[in-house]
Order: C-alpha cells, then structure tokens, then sequence
C-alpha cells in the first residue's frame, strides 16, 4: 500500500482542496467581463485622443490618461457592463411579477417545435394561419422597406444601397457559407470582384472586347456561372481542409485574385480600374428603362433580388441540402458514415456562397460604374465575416438585421466621432458583443443548441474547432 | 415498443454459402503497431454475427475498416449484393460504402445533437435521393415529394425503434437508450443489407438490454438485414447471435456457435489469463452437466470492462 500514502503525502488534504476549487469573488466571470470591458475603454480612450506630438514624447498619453476624459470613458465601460451583468436578475426580481417573464418578449426560439402536425407539414387549418401570418408580415416588411428612401436625403440612400444593401446581399451568401455549412471563408470579396470584373468584361468597358457585349441583367447570370466556377476550382480541393487551414487557402485566394485586378494591366486596366460600365436597363417592346445616377431605383431592384435569394435560401435551410450541412457541421464522421457525400455538400455551400457574392458584384459594379481593385480589399472580407457573426451565424434574419445595423454605423457615426476612427469603435462593439452575446444578435435555433452543448461540454459548437485530421472513434 | 419473446426456432434458415460480406486477410498497422492482423470473417445474409474480444483487441478497428473509416493496407474486403455482384469495399470512402448498403452505429454515440430525432433519421433517408439544390430553392414539386417521403419513412423507422412519442425532441435530450436506438433507426433509414452496431448494449440498463435484443432480432427478421455486433454484455451475445467471432490482439482466436466459442480454451484465456483458463473450462464442463447454461465468463467480463 506504498502508492497510496505516497498519493496522501502528494494530494492536497480535504480543506486544501476545497480552498483550491472555491473561486474568489474576483475570480468569478463577470469581473473577467469587467475588466476586459474597461480595458477596451481605456484602449478606445488613447486610441480616438489627439495624435502625439514630436515636441513632447508623452503629449497623447497626457491628454487621453491624464485628464478626465478617460474617468468618462472607464464609468461609461463600467455602466455598459453592469447594464448587461445586472439588468436581466434585476428585473426578474423586481419588475418580472408585474411584467410577466423576459422570455415573453423573445421569441420562443428555443425547444423544439412540439406536435406532429408542425414537423410533417400535414396541411392544417393551424398551420395555414401561420403561413399567412408569415406572409402578410413579410409583406408589410417590404412595403416599409419600399417607402423608406422617401423619408431619407440623398446620401442616405446613397448609403442604403452602396452599403446596406450590397453588404446584406453578401452577407446572406456568406451565411451560407459560414453560417450552415461551417466553413470559415475569409476571401468572400474574391467572388464579389470575380462578379465586377464579370460586368465590366461582358458590357465592353476592360481593355479586352467580349465577343459580343450584354445587357446587365443578362451578366447576372453569366456572372453566377463564373463563379460558380471559381467557387468549384478553389473549393474541390481544399474542401478537405478543415478550419483554420481552409481559411488561410481563402485568404491566400483572396489575394490571389486581388493583385490579378491589380497587375494583369492589360485585362483589368490595372489600379487604375475601369471606368464606364453600364448601367442596368430594360428594354422589350413597350418597358424601357435605365437605371441610372438616382439610387432608389437600385434599391427597388435589390430588394427583389434579396427577397428573391432569402426566399430560395430559407427553403434550402429546411430541405435535405440544409440539413446535410448541419450534420455536417455537428459530426463530419458521423454524417459520412451516415452516408452524407460531405465534400459534394461543401462544394455545394461553397458554390452557392460564391454566387451569391457573384451578384452583388454585378449590382455594385453596375451601379457604381467604375471599378478598381482598392474596392476589393481584403478588409471588406474581413467585415462581411464580421457582420455575419455580430448577426448570428447560420440565422438569415440575424444576419440581414445585423449586417445592416453595422454597415449603417459607420456611416452615422461620420459626423460625432473622428472618422478615421469609426472601424475602431466598430470593433469594440464587436469585441463586447463576442463577450456577452457570443451566438449573435438574432442567434439560430440550431447554432444555439450547438454552443448551450459546447458550454456543456458535449461536443464542438462547430465543425472549425475540429482537429485538422478529423475526429475517429 | 411491445416485447414479443421469439422463439430460437423462428430464425430464418442462413445459407452458409451465400455471403453478404467476405472479409480476408485484412491488416491494419498505425505506424509500427498493428492493430488488425490477417483478419477474415464470413458474415451470412441474414445471420446474426457477434464479434467480441478483450478491449483493444481491435474489435472498433475492425469496424472502422469495414466502413472506409480506415484503410487496412493488406486483405480484402467484399460485399456482395442480393444478385451475387461483389463490391469491393476496402478504401472506399465511408458515405459511399454507406451508399453500398453497410450501415453502422458508433460505441460513443455520435448524433446530431442538436437537431430533433426526426431531423437525425431524416438526413440519413435523404441520402439517397436526388432533388437537387436548385429544384429546391425553386421548390420544385419533386424536392417537396422527396421531403415527404423522407418524413414518411423517418416516422416508419422511429416507430419500429419505439420512439414514436419523441420524435420532435433534440437527440442531445434523449437518454442513452433512446439515443442508442435512434442511432441505431438512423443507421436503418440508410436501408443497409449489412447493420454493424458498435456495442449497442454499452451504459444501457437491463430493462432498455431486454429491449434492444428484441429490436436486434427484429431488425434481423422483419427487415431481413445480416447484423454484425460487437459487444461486451455475454448474456446478449450468447442469446441474439447466431455465430461469435473472438478478436484478441487483432487476430481472430475462435469462431463458431456461441455454445463452442463459450468453451474454447482460447478464448477463456484471452478474457480470465492463462491460469485460470484450464480451470474456467473444467467449472463451466461442470456445469454443463449439470444442465446450466455456462455464463461464467460474461460474468467476470461484465466487471472487467470499465
């Protein structure tokens, strides 16, 4: 029995260990989320105060840290935690008896869907109330949507469209990606500049004529087919990269195609980008029109599309295809074995991602009428994978929403903040955000199982955390 | 689920000729360390084939190479269909030695947690059909017959696993047992010709035990399918399979009827040590003639594990 006094000697005694596992107040994971709260705050502070000076090496520490304005910024970080640390115990304490429960207000997005009816879609009464429920709601959405570059200047519907719109369209194609078939794709803008340059060929403004030039609608089209393309030749093979590495080989083919705009000077016009692209028109019999200089006709056109694609997407989610890809993404093996082709249904998320992308080329080029490759940074990339996890990966309203929201910041905070510094504030909030609300404004279902389960500790909240060889049994 | 008692005799009549899948000579080294060596088995269609061992002896080795999982780097391994053609299987990718019909379970459950049973079973019945991704983004009247289809066949298999009543629930909230035999309708909306359940028994309490036999056997019966099963729990093995393998070491020590394996001094010594083997064998001789049926080693194997 000489292992086991040895194991006496070497094991902490009963209170010792005891003391081991009891956390001290400071311990706890809300003053983590303190302190990383007022560091942030302590960092924007320095970060957004006056440039330094040659003359006195400590001018911008001085004028940020020394004076008040950095009490202001640490009592905002402190308000902003203990806002998001104790409003839900506060009020289910106080105000949730005469209220009703908090999760009155959400919708009931968790449990599943109780009863059979729902889930084999016998057509009842019931459930065709719901469908037109679904449908007026949807339509009042759209006919609001509609009306609002009325009640906007200008430049905000400048906005609405270079920005909102055209951010939402890529981000509904990233979700795909990311969102459903788990798989980081950090080169999205690739596609989005495979789909310009598409444009620009097809309506004759590269230095290389087309064999015969199309209307731009027709590159539509033409342009989901090269990307298609695109999308097959990088996916088919590095699909069997996993995670961090898959994301890399996107990376790299983001900037592949990046200095191809740049430097093939004779096929792209090189930095100097291509100029005169022409616009959206309809011309058959009695319909003529040109979308030209005035955005609110591009917003129109793209909320078709939008609505078009979120239609065709929200049926894939619930289909064979979009299940796949959540099996998938929970269990790679376990589909394989289940008989889930798992290359052939990442290609496919991949495509379709690329497409998607593809088009938002197309209307971006189409509408700015000129395009060079700084349009196509690999920042944008990075935003729009931003954007698709502060909306919720894997959730197209989510994502639509929080896409929209964060394009639209920027832009608003222009006018109260220093400008150079708007991506900053932006990151901060997303920093906070992956800190309290790591599953997304508007998180999915099934996303959010996955990450309760992960907390749980049973089993990866995403296939990217796999190892790069994969999981055995 | 109800428990009907099926008597030994009902067993359909096994052709010993007719084999569903003819595993020979297969080895499998990972590195330096061989973890399958010159293993063959002949698994009958319609026959019940149970494959024990010590743990580490390969048994899940076995199962991984029989599904693509891994690739042996010598032997062969054959399936053949219902009209005498033989498909190679080994280095076949596993959703494709899926498609050929060798569906399996995993002895640490691996559902899709957080989707419900009925979404689990659905992505395995799915497999097989052909609605494309564009027919159902314009929701094309065959994506909606196939998802139809699909609904239809996942609530048949949960009714024959007797999961009726749970099907909306996330497979991550089920309890073992019933996520054991939705794995187990999962692996079935496949429509294999060969189920391999990787210890189905494991960490189920005796009551779920008494059922899974009976779903084995009429997984076996009623929808004609060959099983081949690993697993520690003798007292199941003895009473649901026809014949038994014995893995030790990544060989094949024994193989026949349960009542031959049970005695074969091998195979005594593979689970209890040599010493106790000559002993073990005069015990259970003993036995024998006093009538019993000789379950001395499921016993001690019960402790062992775990």
């Amino acid at each position: 029995m000489s292992t086991t006094t040895k194991e006496r000697d070497l094991a902490p005694t009963g209170s010792a260990l005891a003391r081991l596992r009891t956390k001290r107040w400071y311990q706890q994971p809300m003053f983590g989320r303190l302190v990383g709260t007022v560091a942030a705050a302590v960092l924007l502070d320095v970060m957004s105060g006056p440039q330094g000076s040659r003359e006195d090496v400590f001018f911008s520490l001085d004028k940020t840290l020394g004076s008040l304005r950095v009490v202001w910024w640490i009592i905002g970080a402190v308000a902003l935690w203990a806002i998001l640390e104790f409003a839900k115990p506060l009020y289910n304490r106080y105000l949730a008896a005469s209220v009703g429960p908090l999760e009155r207000f959400h919708a009931p997005v968790t449990g599943p869907v109780k009863g059979l009816i729902a889930q084999t879609r016998t057509t009842s009464a019931n459930l065709r109330r719901i469908l037109w429920v679904r449908i007026g709601f949807s339509a009042v959405v759209i006919g609001l949507l509609i009306l609002l570059p009325n009640v906007l200047s200008t430049f905000w519907n400048q906005v609405l469209v270079n920005e909102v719109a055209i951010y939402v369209l890529l981000a509904i194609g990233l979700n795909v990606v990311i969102g459903w078939a788990g798989l980081l794709d950090l080169g999205f803008i690739a596609f989005f500049a495979i789909g310009a340059y598409s444009t620009a060929y097809w309506t004759g403004a590269m230095p290389v004529e087309p064999p015969f030039t199309l209307n731009a609608f027709l590159v539509i089209p033409v342009a989901v087919g090269t990307c298609l393309l695109a999308g097959l030749l990088l996916g088919a093979p590095t699909l069997r990269l996993r995670g961090d590495y898959l994301a890399i080989v996107t990376l790299g083919f983001h900037e592949i195609i990046y200095l191809i705009a740049k430097n093939a000077d004779g096929f792209t016009n090189g930095p100097r980008g291509v100029q005169g692209i022409s616009n959206f028109g309809v011309h058959i019999g009695v319909l003529d029109y040109d979308w030209e200089l005035d955005p609110v006709p591009y917003w129109y056109l793209l909320i078709g599309i939008a609505t078009i694609l979120i239609i065709a997407f929200l049926r894939l989610e619930h289909s064979r295809v979009g299940r796949a890809w959540t099996a998938i993404r929970e269990d790679e093996v376990a589909a394989s074995a289940t008989g889930v082709p798992t290359v052939k249904f990442k290609l496919m998320a991949f495509a379709i991602g690329a497409s998607t992308s593809g088009i938002a080329g197309v209307v971006y080029a189409s509408k700015a009428r000129f395009i060079s490759p700084e349009s196509f940074l690999l920042l944008f990339s990075v935003l729009v994978v931003a954007y698709v996890i502060f909306g919720g990966m894997g959730s197209l309203w989510g994502v639509i929403i929080g896409t929209a929201f964060l394009a639209w910041l920027p832009q608003y905070m222009k006018d109260w903040v220093n400008p150079n510094d708007r991506f900053m504030y932006l990151g901060a909030l997303l920093i906070v955000m992956m800190i309290y609300r790591p599953q997304g404004l508007i998180p999915s279902v099934r996303r959010k199982r996955e990450l309760s389960m992960a907390k749980a500790g049973l089993g990866d909240a995403d296939a990217m955390s796999e190892p790069a060889g994969g999981r055995m049994t | 689920m109800s428990i009907t008692t099926t008597k030994a005799d009902d067993r359909p009549r096994v052709d010993p000729e007719d084999q569903v899948m003819r595993v020979r000579g297969v080895t499998l080294r990972f590195g330096g360390l061989v973890g399958l060596s010159d293993v063959a088995l002949d698994l009958h269609r319609g026959e019940i084939l149970a494959v024990i061992g010590p743990n580490g002896a390969g048994k899940t080795s076995l199962f991984n190479s029989l599904t693509g999982m891994y690739v042996p780097q010598e032997g062969s391994i054959v399936l053949r269909d219902r009209a005498g053609g033989e498909h190679s299987l080994k280095g076949r990718k596993p959703h494709l030695v899926n498609r050929l019909g060798v569906a399996r379970t995993f002895q640490n459950i691996r559902l899709f947690g957080a989707l419900t049973a009925l979404e689990n079973v659905k992505i395995a019945a799915e497999t097989r059909q052909k609605a494309g991704p564009v027919s159902i983004m314009l929701g094309l009247p065959n994506a909606r017959r196939e998802d139809r289809e699909s609904d239809r066949r996942a609530l048949e298999l949960l009714h024959f696993v007797g999961l009726d009543g749970l099907l909306n629930e996330l497979a991550a909230s089920l309890s073992y047992g019933q996520q054991r035999s939705l794995e187990i309708a999962r692996a079935l909306a496949t429509d294999p010709q060969v189920l391999l359940l990787d210890e189905p028994a494991a960490g189920t309490n005796p009551t779920e035990k008494l059922d899974l036999e009976v779903l084995i056997r009429r997984i076996n019966r009623e929808l004609g399918i060959s099983v081949l099963l690993i697993e520690h729990d003798m007292r199941l093995v003895m009473s649901v399979a026809d014949r038994v393998t014995v893995l030790n070491f990544g060989k094949v020590i024994a193989s026949g009827s349960p009542a031959e394996v049970q005695r074969n001094p091998e195979v005594v010594a593979a689970y209890l040590g040599a010493e106790m083997a000559a002993e073990m064998v005069a015990a259970s001789d003993a036995e024998a003639a006093d009538g019993s049926d000789g379950t001395v080693p499921a016993q001690r194997d019960g402790e062992e594990q775990r």
